[in-house]
């Protein structure tokens, strides 16, 4: 076997010079094109999630219907609360995200690299768990003090309590199904190659 | 300044080209994802170009850089190259230097090296490229202790792919 080894090393050195160079010009060419790496993706992905999350929450708070609906159940003070809460975490997220971000550096380790970029991510990740945390538990709290408070639904709660319960958890776990999911595709897509020789890197170490 | 600066880069990389054109044969299939890597990976050491502060010689730098961009940061699968597309692939071997019989075994060794997996790869790279293990085992990030086993089973590896 060395003897092969040798042999392709031999042939390897000897062919170093024998690539077609690039010229200066093109070089600068180069320099600017757009990067298609997984990092400018991961970056764009984790300001679009902040984004929609947040738009999702001005949408609803600013629907005067909703407003109306929440006043009526005495929730609206609670929800301007949770969103304040909200920014400040928010905020929080943003801060050591672009640290995390900042620190990524393609002169590293390799096995630190890696590791850096899924630190950035799981950020993201746990940005969005907080999130869907929090939109399941206000639903369910919005859901049970209006058929609580609700005259019209009053007389229901008191017959279907158990049903009512078992709905509001059911809509729950559709709702992190359907997060999940979601979340495995773009993992899966953008994440596999990183996460196998990542993976396989911790094998050697072990 | 910053002109000056993209002129000492383009310089640089122009003279030390080679190494990323290794990596590019080491980890793409044919001739447009080689230069696509080879472009995505002139982005990330300009990216990173400001941070190189000259106390490591360019090469090296370059070397850890370029590795690291083929490994994790680029997207498109380095795998799977068929046997095929290995044929069509410009694989250096040279014609003159070599009995036939030294030729076909380099072939095969070629083809073998192919099937290995990204990390593999990177190790087989460094070696063909006389890092010591020290080197190899800090540019990936592991201890050298197990760099030495990992080469190891790799040529071990190899010798199954070329003796099955």
């Amino acid at each position: 076997m060395m003897e092969e080894l040798d042999l392709l090393k031999k042939d390897w050195k000897k062919n170093e010079n024998s690539f077609q160079q690039i010229s200066e010009v093109d070089i600068y060419k180069m320099l600017h094109k757009k990067s298609s790496s997984i990092v400018k993706w991961i970056l764009i992905i984790s300001i679009l999630e902040f984004i929609i999350l947040r738009g999702l929450d001005f949408w609803v708070l600013l629907d005067d219907e909703y407003k109306n609906k929440m006043n009526l159940v005495h929730m609206y003070s609670f929800e301007v609360i949770l969103t304040v809460i909200n920014y400040i975490v928010l905020i929080a997220f943003i801060y050591v995200f672009y640290k995390n971000f900042k620190n990524i550096n393609t002169a590293s380790s390799t096995k630190k690299l890696m590791n850096d970029i899924l630190n950035t991510r799981k950020i993201v990740k746990y940005y969005v768990w907080y999130n869907l945390l929090l939109v399941a538990i206000t639903s369910v709290i919005a859901l049970i003090s209006e058929v609580k408070y609700n005259p019209m639904l009053s007389n229901f709660y008191v017959k279907h309590q158990l049903a009512l319960y078992v709905l509001s958890l059911g809509i729950m776990l559709v709702l992190f199904l359907i997060f999940w999911i979601f979340y495995r595709l773009i993992y899966g897509i953008l994440l596999r190659k990183l996460y196998k020789n990542y993976n396989e890197l911790k094998k050697i170490d072990l | 300044m910053s002109e000056n600066l993209e002129q000492s880069f383009v310089q640089q990389l122009r003279e030390n080209q080679n190494i990323i054109h290794k990596i590019c044969r080491l980890y793409t299939s044919d001739e447009d994802a080689h230069k696509d890597l080879f472009q995505e990976i002139t982005i990330q050491l300009w990216k990173a170009f400001p941070k190189f502060r000259g106390d490591a010689k360019f090469s090296t730098w370059a070397y850890r850089v370029a590795l690291n961009t083929a490994i994790t940061l680029y997207r498109k699968s380095t795998r799977s190259i068929s046997t095929v597309e290995y044929e069509k692939h410009s694989f250096f071997i040279s014609q003159e230097e070599y009995n036939s019989e030294e030729e076909e075994q380099l072939k095969l060794m070629y083809q073998a090296v192919y099937q290995l997996n990204d990390i593999e790869k990177a190790l087989i790279f460094m070696y063909l490229e006389d890092k010591d293990y020290t080197e190899i085992a800090e540019t990936l990030g592991i201890s050298e202790v197990n760099a030495r086993v990992k080469m190891n089973r790799i040529k071990g590896k190899l010798k199954k792919i070329l003796n099955p």
